[in-house]
This record gives C-alpha cells, structure tokens and sequence, in this order.
C-alpha cells in the first residue's frame, strides 16, 4: 500500500499534464467552469498514467482538450451570485475609501475637475472660433478678393482692400464667378428722425446681391424688394427699436444731416451675430455712390470685394486669370504693383493675421494661437489625467487586503478589474460635473478676457453632451485600468499579509511624473517667454511719445473750424498742445507713389505717408536728425511743399551718395516739385512685428485731417478730458464728443497677443498647480509605504534632516530628468516663435534657471510638508504598526 | 414542460446519475457508460450532455471530494432532480406503451 501511494506521489510530482494543452483548455473553457472541467481531465491523465504508458496518457489528454473545444460556449452562472449586493458592496467599499482618504481624494477628483474644467471653457473658445461666419449657406463657394501690393521700397504687403471696378468686371470676364458683392464702409454715421439724431454704429454700403450671398436674415421686408430704391436701408432690429420703439420701421425716413438725403427703410434685419466677421447696423445699395469715375476707379483701394464661385471652381486657376485682368483693365505696369489673390470666406476670421488694412474683420484671430489653446487644453487634461491614474494606482497598496479578501472570497481576476475601472469612471464622472460647475463659476470671467460670446448651453446639446460624457469615460478606463490591473494582479497570499506589491513598477509611475512636470515646465517657460516679448513690445520706445494723447475723429463740419477748435483747446488750462493728422498712429499708413529728383534723372517710387499739422514733431517729441521739421515759418510748409522724410526712406533716396535734404521730392496729387527739409528718426506707427517702412510726411493745403490730437496735462485725465468735450460740445453741438487714448489705441494692437497671454499664463498655472497635486499625493503614499524604514533610520541615530533629505531625493531627480527634457524642446519652440519678431527679447538662461529651479522648490515643497511630517513623528508609532 | 426532449446520450447519462448515487461526476459517469452498456464515449461529451441537463433542470450539481490526483480541484458531483426522475419515467413509459401495443413484433432474418 505505502508503495502504490509513493508510486502516485511520484507520478503526481514528476508527470504533470503537457502544460501548452493545459493552458489552452484554460483559454477555452470559461472560468466558471474551469476547475471542474480541468479536474476531471487531470485525474483521467493521472490514471491512465499509472496504468498506461506516460505518453499514451498525455496524447490521451490533449485529445480530451482538443475535443473540449466543443464546450467552448458553455457557460454557467455562479451559484448564490447576487450581483445586486456585491454591486453595493462595492459602492460602499469606494465611498468608504474616499471617505477614509479624505485629502487624496479631494485631490485626485479635484485635480481631474480642474483639468477638465479648463478643457471644456478651451473647447468652447475654440469652438466659437470656428464657428466664425459658419452660418452662411453658401460659405463654401465665397471668397474675399485680397491684393498684394509691392510699392518700391516698400516691402510687398497683403492687404484686404480691393477697387470699386474690380467685382462687376470679375463677374462679366469670368464664367467661374457667379455673383460678386462689395462691402463699403461709412464708419459711425449720424441720421435725424423727427428731429432727433442718433448714431448708427455702421452703415455698410453694399452690392444688392449681398442679402442673397450672406445669410443675415430678414425679420421683416423682403431680399426682392431690400434695394430697388437709390437710398432703401435695411437696419438691425435693435436699431429700429431704438429709433423707432414699437412702431412699425418699414417706410420710415431717416435724413443724413449733411446731405440732405432721405433714407428709406425698407427692411429689417436680425442683428449680426458676434460670430460674423463683417459686423454693421445697417446696409445701403452702392447705387448711390455708382458714378462713372467711380466705375472706372482703377487704382484706388478702399473697400472688400466678395465673390461667389461656381461649386468646384480650381482657386489656382481662376487666380492665374487675374494678372490678364489686371493688365487688361490697367495695363501692364499694374503687374508691378498688385497681385489678386482669393481668400476663402473659413480663412478671413483665422487665417488673415499676415493681411493689414484689414479694417472689417471683427475680433481677427490667429489659427495658430487656437492650436495652441488646443494643444495646451489636451495637455492640461492629460497631466491631470496622469495624476488620477498615478493615485489610483499609488493607493493601490492601501486596498491590497480588500483584494486579497475578495481574492479569497472567490472573486475572479476580471471581476476585481472590472470593480476598479469601473469606480474610477465613477469618480471620473464625479470630477466631471464638478468641472461643470467650475465653468459655470468661471465662464464669465473668461468672457471678460478674451471678449467673446460663450455659453454654457452648447455642452446640454444632446450630440455634445454625448461627446464630452463618452471622453469622461474613456478617462476614467485609460486611467482606472492600470491601477486595476496591478491590483487584481496581488497575490492574495501576499496581499493578505499586507506587504505592498505596489513598489514593483513604481518606474511607471515615476515616468509619468517626469512627463507631467516636463509638461508643465514646458508650459510655463513657454509663458514666461511669451509675456516678456509681450511687455518688451508695449513698453520700447517706439520713437515718439504716445502718452497723455487724447485722439478724436474729425468730420467735414469740424474740419471747417479746426483753427478755431485747435486755439479754444490750447486756451484750456490742461492741455498742452493740439495737433492734427490725416492718419491714427498705430495702424498701418497708406501708400502712395512719389517722385524724386537725383542728379538730373526723375526718379518714381512709392512710400507711406502721412499727412501732419506742423507742430506734429514738437507735439510727439520725435527726433530730426538732419535739416528741420515743418514749421509755420516757411511758406512752402504750408502749401504742402515741404517733406520730412524717416530714416528708412532717407537711406533708400540717398542710396547712390546723394544729399537727402534739399533733394527735389513729391508725391500723388502735388504737380510741382516740392523739397525735402528735413530727416526724422524711424519711429514705430505700427505693431513691432513689423518693420519700418519708409514713411514721408507733409502738410496739406488746406485743412482736411482725420482726426486731431490733443497733448494733456499729466494728473489731471479727467479734468483734461472734460475740458476736451466742453470746446468740442460748444462748437459742434451736433456731434456727440468721443475720444480715444492713444496708448489704449497702440495697446488693442496687441489684443489677440494679450488674450493669448492672459489665457496661457492661467492654463500654465492651473498646469503646475494640477502636477503639484498629483506629485504631493503620490509622495504622501511613497511616504507611507516607507514609514518603517524611517522609523529604523531615526532610531538608528537619523537626523530629520537626513530623513527629508532620503524622501526629497528621489523627486528631485525626478524634476530634474523632466527639466531637462522640457528645457531644450521649449527653446527650440520659443526661437521659432520669436523669430516673427522684428524686435525681439533674447530668451536667456535665467528663464530656465528661475521656472527650473521653481518648479524644483515647489516639488520639494510639496513632498517636504510629507517626508517633515515622517521625519518629525516619533519611530515608537510607525513601528508599531503590524 | 413544453420542449424538453432527452437525447438518447442523454438519456443514458442520466440513467448513470441516477445509479452512480452519492458520486456521480463526469469522470465517474464516463466508466460507468462504458462498464455497464459498453458505450465509449470521450469526457468532453459527458460534459456538454452534464451541463445542458443541468440547464434543463434534469440534474442539479453541487462540488465536493478534491484529491491530489485531480490536481486538488474539486468533483462536480451531479445529482438527478425530481423533474429528471419524471423525465425518466416518462420516457420509460412511452417506450414501453410501444411495446406493448406491439408484442408479436420479432426478429426476422
């Protein structure tokens, strides 16, 4: 007997079933069904072993296996399995958890909402963005004509500007366009309803087709009957409300003070929405401007033209066509100065930044600024997503007996997965309407910086609702299916004894905290550097004083008193000077051609000008360099003979040696050859990503400026300002009184940089404060896990000094590896970025020094409050625990 | 029960449950087909006729009796319902109501 038993014990230990044919019956077989079925093979293999040969038996049992596949579909409920109370078992074990961890868990879902949150305000920005003239049916197949000029000196420049002459020609040369509308400006516009003047905001003049191209609805009239009349106007709703209140707008007259013309109205239209690039209050035919002259008007470029293409027109095609037709109508020398080109309607709100005179593109904005609200969205989600999944899977070790219990209890590999993945989407969702109601707390806050029309609304849209709950989940399996996959890996033995099996792979972990800061540092270099160049732009010296200007448009009727209203303004106690001009400081200067005489040769080129009162020098402290500025003194001043050129010109007038002051000179409309007086050093009139260009300036014959300048007092703004309005409202009761600061005008420049700035600089914060979160929870349980060791090292004589120095260590090295990854890639961006700049800041090293050496104290911060708190505790307590 | 017919393995498994008693389990079963109506069948059909009776509710189950030589895993020890007893009963009596309605039936060569 004893022998048999041997024998078998022999058997049993030496020949074991082919293991292959094993485990495939495990892959096959279902795995509540296993062990019974793997039994009954095993001892059928056992027996036929001891009886027969050990090779029959094991060709026996793969047999048994092979033919086992029929019962690949058998499956079989557990017996007393009531998924209801395990279900709630669960559930009560996750709130216990977050219960018992209070702070982790308010930094694991908060960290995750606040990631979210800042996603979902991005995506809404992002997605206003897009959706910039979207609701025009026929966007597909509309294009705005746009010109590149290249005038002499000048550096060839795109500009959004076309010829009255061009649309109507395009239309009947070229089967390919289909229709054609102009868009013409009038600026603000004051009209007399019974007496009453009012400002319209802007009263486009346009092409008839216009309604019918774009789709701004009609709330009352009809597109047929919108423009018969020369003078029918079609306005907005809320300016027919404000005009006429209740009554009915349609047939009502509205006079233009100036000249004497009625307008009618003959319909009313809904207002433009935010998300329009053409933006007006009201709408005139052109009809009435439709002169000869006009139509003939080759050369002069003053307003957009649109176009309407035939479904499946070739763009480069078409766009080959136009130099034919720019010589046709202008003659050849036109391909010297213009060059047509076609700008499809989904580009002009994102894709015109590179286009200046560029006057009705409401809110313009750069693409690539969208990307990178985009890519810095993706990111900020994504370190917070690292954080959630290195918790889960930090406090893995902290649940290690819950699992081995369930282990032990018979809860299978895939159950315990599918408990942790699916508590982590819980939590996931629960972060989620948290980030909700953080937007909702924040969205306005967000309006008020970028300026722009958001609401919540568009995310309770069934379909986007869909969208963001579908990417929650997703989180929440990416994230949650790690941790759980390492949990349900515990042995239960081991877990049960409570050692942590969660150390293992801590170098996953410890490479997504690498990522996370690499991010994060990435982010806010990329900031630091941004708003820099930012501020450097708005504070250089731009070569002339912009400070303390209070500007004012000018109109014909207070042209006719501009003496008058320059001397009462100098009369006031507040004010220092008063000047006057044909264009406003920081915007681009209009181009015209001028001529020059070197040696005995006539010599035609082209430059910006600018048309300036005399004391314009004096009034911006701006330098002449060589001869004189323009002066009351000289005759030939004031009858616009007289010029005083910029550096940039200078050089290029003086090029072959010659004497630059005194040099014969004109320009445009002046038939005489004037002289140029004087040489005034570059200053920057426009936005400093451009360069100079070559700038001449005069004064005309008679008064017909723009606009006027006034030079106030320091101390005083208000004071000064009422000042302003009191002589402005006395001469021209008419006319409401509105000003601009010129430094305000110089720093809306830098709009879409500033928003661009403010919102990164708040992503970038939110960014380190998600990854210092994540980093103070992942060494709170490094900590933990390594309480005893402490407790040996401080009963063996260990400072604490030593101990926060042995916790500290390890993530300090951990910041430092993601700075020096982070470090050369956001150079390497930031050149790239500031190389658009004509003046630009020099990146440094104290850039990365200082974000380096923060992120560093602001890692070993948040892991010193831990290791300080070990380190402080008495070893009796931490060893105690077993 | 409407639908539930007892194939002619099946048939012949149950009969095993039922005389196997206290240890029916597949093993067991698949020697007792062979020893008794010396019908050689492979384990893996024991199984699929065990568990779709189950599923039917002729036999109900329970585990028990692990040994080293079945790698310590558990028997699924099977056990014929009252309803399979029924089953079993019946389809005795249709065969025998053949019978007996046909006695002179013989064999010709």
């Amino acid at each position: 007997m004893e022998d048999v038993t041997t024998n078998i014990n022999h058997i049993l230990r030496l020949n074991n079933p082919p293991k292959y044919s094993r485990r495939f019956l495990k892959w096959v077989i279902s795995e509540e069904l296993f062990d019974d079925i793997d039994g009954d093979l095993m001892e059928l293999f056992h027996e036929r072993a001891t009886t027969a040969n050990i090779w029959k038996a094991k060709s026996l049992y793969l047999q048994d296996v092979l033919l086992s596949t029929r019962n690949i579909y058998l499956r079989r409920k557990l017996k007393f399995y009531n998924p209801l109370v395990m279900y709630k078992n669960y559930l009560k074990i996750a709130f216990r958890n977050l219960l018992k961890y209070k702070g982790y868990s308010f930094i694991n879902i908060f960290g995750l909402a606040l990631g979210m949150a800042s996603c979902l305000l991005i995506l809404l920005f992002v997605n206003n963005e897009v959706s910039f003239d979207g609701f025009h049916e026929k966007k597909a197949n509309i294009y705005r004509l746009d010109e590149v000029q290249t005038f002499g000196a000048v550096s060839a420049q795109k500009v959004a500007l076309s010829m009255y002459p061009m649309g109507p020609n395009l239309l009947a040369d070229y089967p390919e366009v289909v229709d054609f509308t102009r868009y013409w400006t009038m600026g603000r516009t004051l009209v007399e309803h019974e007496n009453q003047q009012h400002y319209i905001g802007e009263i486009a003049r346009v092409d008839t087709s216009f309604l019918e191209m774009f789709d701004f609805k009609l709330v009352r009239g009809n597109i047929d009957e919108a423009f018969q009349e020369m003078f029918d106007l079609v306005i907005s709703e809320s300016i027919a409300e404000r005009l006429f209140g209740d009554e009915d707008p349609i047939g009502k007259l509205l006079k233009l003070p100036n000249d004497d013309v009625n307008l009618k109205v003959t319909a009313v239209m809904a207002d433009v929405p935010d998300n329009s690039h053409l933006q007006f209050d009201a709408l005139l035919s052109t009809k009435a401007w439709d002169s000869e002259q006009r139509q003939n008007g080759w050369g002069s470029n003053y307003l957009n033209t649109y176009l309407q293409l035939a479904p499946g027109v070739d763009i480069a095609s078409l766009e080959a066509k136009f130099d034919d037709f720019l010589v046709k109508f202008m003659g050849e020398e036109a391909l010297d100065y213009y060059e047509l080109f076609l700008q499809p309607l989904s580009d002009v709100h994102l894709g015109s930044m590179d286009i200046t005179h560029d006057y009705n593109n409401h809110k313009k904005f750069a693409r690539s600024s969208v990307n990178i609200f985009v890519i810095l969205a993706v990111f900020v989600l994504l370190i917070a997503s690292i954080n959630f999944m290195n918790l889960s899977t930090a406090r893995a070790a902290t649940r290690s007996r819950e699992v081995g219990v369930r282990k032990s209890v018979g809860a299978f590999k895939g159950q315990i997965t599918g408990q942790f993945v699916a508590e982590s989407i819980v939590l996931t969702i629960i972060a989620l309407l948290i980030a909700f109601g953080l937007c909702f707390v924040s969205i306005n806050s967000l309006i008020q910086i970028i300026d722009r029309d958001l609401s919540m609304s568009l995310f309770f849209q069934p379909v986007n609702l869909l969208v963001v709950m579908a990417i929650t989940v997703l989180i929440g399996l990416l994230s949650g299916i790690y941790p759980a996959l390492v949990m349900s890996g515990f042995n239960p033995v081991m877990a049960l004894k409570g050692s942590g099996t969660a150390n293992s792979k801590s170098w996953f972990r410890n490479a997504l905290v690498v990522f996370q800061y690499a991010i994060a540092i990435a982010i806010i270099i990329g900031t630091s550097v941004a708003t820099r160049q930012l501020n450097y732009m708005q504070n250089l010296d731009l070569g002339f004083d912009k400070e303390l200007t209070v500007v004012m448009n000018m109109y014909q009727e207070t042209n006719d008193k501009y003496e008058l209203l320059s001397s009462e303004l100098k009369n006031q106690s507040n004010i220092l000077d008063v000047t006057a001009t044909s264009q406003r400081l920081g915007n681009n200067l209009h181009q015209t051609s001028m001529q020059y005489r070197a040696d005995t040769a006539l010599i035609t080129g082209s430059s910006s000008f600018v048309q300036v009162d005399h004391n314009f020098f004096d009034f911006y402290k701006m330098e002449i360099l060589e001869g004189r500025a323009l002066s009351k003194e000289f005759a030939a001043d004031e009858r616009g003979r007289s010029f005083v050129v910029n550096e940039t010109l200078a050089r290029e007038l003086g090029a072959n040696g010659h004497d630059v002051v005194g040099m014969p000179f004109h320009f445009g409309g002046v038939d005489t050859l004037g002289q140029i007086v004087g040489i005034a050093k570059d200053f920057n009139y426009n936005k400093l990503n451009l360069k100079v260009e070559p700038l001449f300036m005069t004064s005309p014959t008679e008064n017909y400026w723009s606009e006027v300048n006034v030079k106030i007092k320091a101390g005083n703004l208000q004071t000064a300002v009422q000042e302003i309005e009191t002589v402005w409202t006395s001469l021209f009761p008419q006319r409401p009184f509105e000003y601009e600061f010129l430094d305000q005008h110089f720093s809306r420049l830098y709009q879409s940089e500033q928003q661009l700035t403010k919102v990164i600089s708040i992503l970038s914060g939110l960014a380190i404060i998600i990854a210092s979160l994540g980093l103070f929870g992942l060494a709170s349980f490094t900590v933990r896990q390594r309480l005893k060791e402490m407790g040996i090292r401080k009963v063996l004589g260990a400072s604490v000094g030593q101990i926060v120095m042995i916790l500290s260590k390890k993530f300090t090295l951990l910041v430092l590896i993601a700075f020096l990854i982070a470090a050369p890639v956001t150079y390497f961006l930031m050149s790239g970025w500031l190389d658009g700049y004509t003046y630009k800041i020099s990146i440094g090293v104290i850039v990365f020094l200082v974000v380096g050496l923060g992120s560093w104290l602001i890692a070993l911060l948040t892991v010193s409050v831990q290791s300080f708190r070990v380190a402080k505790s008495n070893p009796v307590d931490t060893l105690r625990i077993e | 029960m409407k639908g539930i017919h007892l194939g002619e393995f099946e048939e012949l498994v149950l009969l095993a449950v039922a005389s196997l008693d206290e240890n029916a389990y597949a093993v067991s079963i698949q020697s007792e087909l062979l020893e008794r109506v010396g019908r050689k069948s492979n384990i893996s059909a024991v199984h699929t006729a065990l568990y779709r009776m189950e599923d039917k509710g002729l036999v109900e189950s329970s585990r028990g009796g692990a040994e080293a030589k079945r790698g310590g895993k558990n028997k699924r020890l099977f056990k014929v319902t009252n309803f399979g007893i029924n089953m079993l009963k019946e389809s005795k009596e249709k065969r025998e109501s053949f019978w007996k309605t046909l006695p002179q039936i013989s064999t010709t060569s």
